[in-house]
């Protein structure tokens, strides 16, 4: 089974999901088996305004171990990261970063502020 | 997570028989030109999350957000069974395909079908911002029939406006961007700003910059 550590930048208690990526789809946004697919299939939220298509920022988080472990980045999910808040050099877009490996062990930190309301 | 806001459908617009503008009222928001807002949607017992471009200009009493009927697009059927009146929630504004004024070189925009709906107001905002550079909009549509906004941008084009728009079938953008700005044409100190449905954005994107000019001066939004 793969393994999904969730941390969070506001201190809430860390969540962990084990899952089977060949059981992809777990709901319908973002891609299958990705970092959103996964948390929100299980039942953990995670913005994502623009329905997990790639069009936003607000699914952004930060990889702390098990980057090399997700699908590489496009050049839009990297367009759209270039304009995320708090960007780092492991971010991803929850709705693109897929685990295929069925024993992947990847932790994510959700960022603080995940939105792009820059007004 | 987002802080959900509720607005009213005041009035629906049919531009034709499958392409329509909502106009929500009772809710103000602080938005830039090119942003959007997710509309949250009770569809089949669950809560469907779809993105619209806002259509309308920021300092508009109402929001528009224009669609297409989509046929196996459960998101657009529900919109097109609202009547005027019915509750609206959703979140927002959201988006980084945004202009907030005129950029300081010619500024270009491309459209397909309803991918005007964010640009419009880029458009309106360049124009309002006192450009010193020519601003055109190459507007591609699948049939005549389909151009949504044509006296509005008639009108934006006329007499000495630093303006112009253009025309053409859906399928000829390609070409037209590549004859246009990269054949005929040696500069690369463009700004373009794409919006679309499908593969058409991606591929403008590839060429564009892969005929030199800079990744971030080609901004794209892909529905």
């Amino acid at each position: 089974m793969a393994k999904i550590r969730v941390r969070y930048e506001s201190g809430e208690p860390e969540r962990v999901i084990e899952f089977d990526p060949r059981e992809a789809p777990f709901q319908h946004d973002g891609r299958p088996a990705s970092i959103l697919d996964v948390l929100v299939g299980h039942g953990i939220p995670l913005e994502h305004a623009c329905g997990g298509n790639c069009a936003c920022t607000t699914c952004h988080v930060i990889v702390k171990q098990g980057f090399e472990k997700l699908a590489p980045a496009d050049e839009c999910e990297d367009d759209l990261l270039d304009k995320a808040p708090g960007l780092t050099p492991t971010s991803r877009l929850g709705c693109q970063a897929v685990i295929e490996d069925p024993d992947a062990e990847v932790v994510v930190v959700i960022p603080r502020y995940t939105i792009n309301q820059q007004t | 997570m987002a802080v959900e806001l509720e607005a009213r459908v005041a009035r629906i617009v049919e531009h034709g028989p499958d392409t329509r503008s909502l106009f929500l009222h009772g809710q103000r928001l602080a938005y830039r030109p090119g942003q959007f807002i997710s509309c949250l949607l009770p569809v089949g017992g669950e809560m469907l999350i779809r993105p619209y471009s806002l259509a309308s200009d920021p300092e508009d009493e109402e929001l528009e957000i224009c669609l297409d009927l989509v046929p196996d697009g459960p998101g657009s059927r529900y919109l097109y069974g609202v009547r005027p009146g019915a509750a609206l929630r959703f979140t927002g504004p959201w988006g980084t395909f945004v202009l907030d004024r005129a950029h300081d070189a010619e500024t270009v925009f491309i459209a397909d079908g309803t991918g005007i709906a964010p640009i419009r107001p880029m458009i309106r905002r360049a124009l309002a911002t006192e450009p010193r550079h020519p601003v055109r909009l190459l507007y591609g549509t699948a049939s005549e029939d389909r151009l949504l906004y044509r006296a509005e941008l008639e009108g934006l084009a006329a007499g000495r406006s630093p303006f112009r728009f253009e025309h053409v079938p859906s399928a000829a953008l390609r070409d037209q961007v590549a004859r246009r700005w990269i054949e005929d044409d040696t500069g690369r100190s463009r700004h373009f700003f794409i919006c679309g449905v499908g593969q058409i954005v991606p591929t403008l994107r590839d060429l564009l910059r892969g005929a030199g000019y800079e990744r971030r001066a080609v901004q794209y939004e892909k529905w």
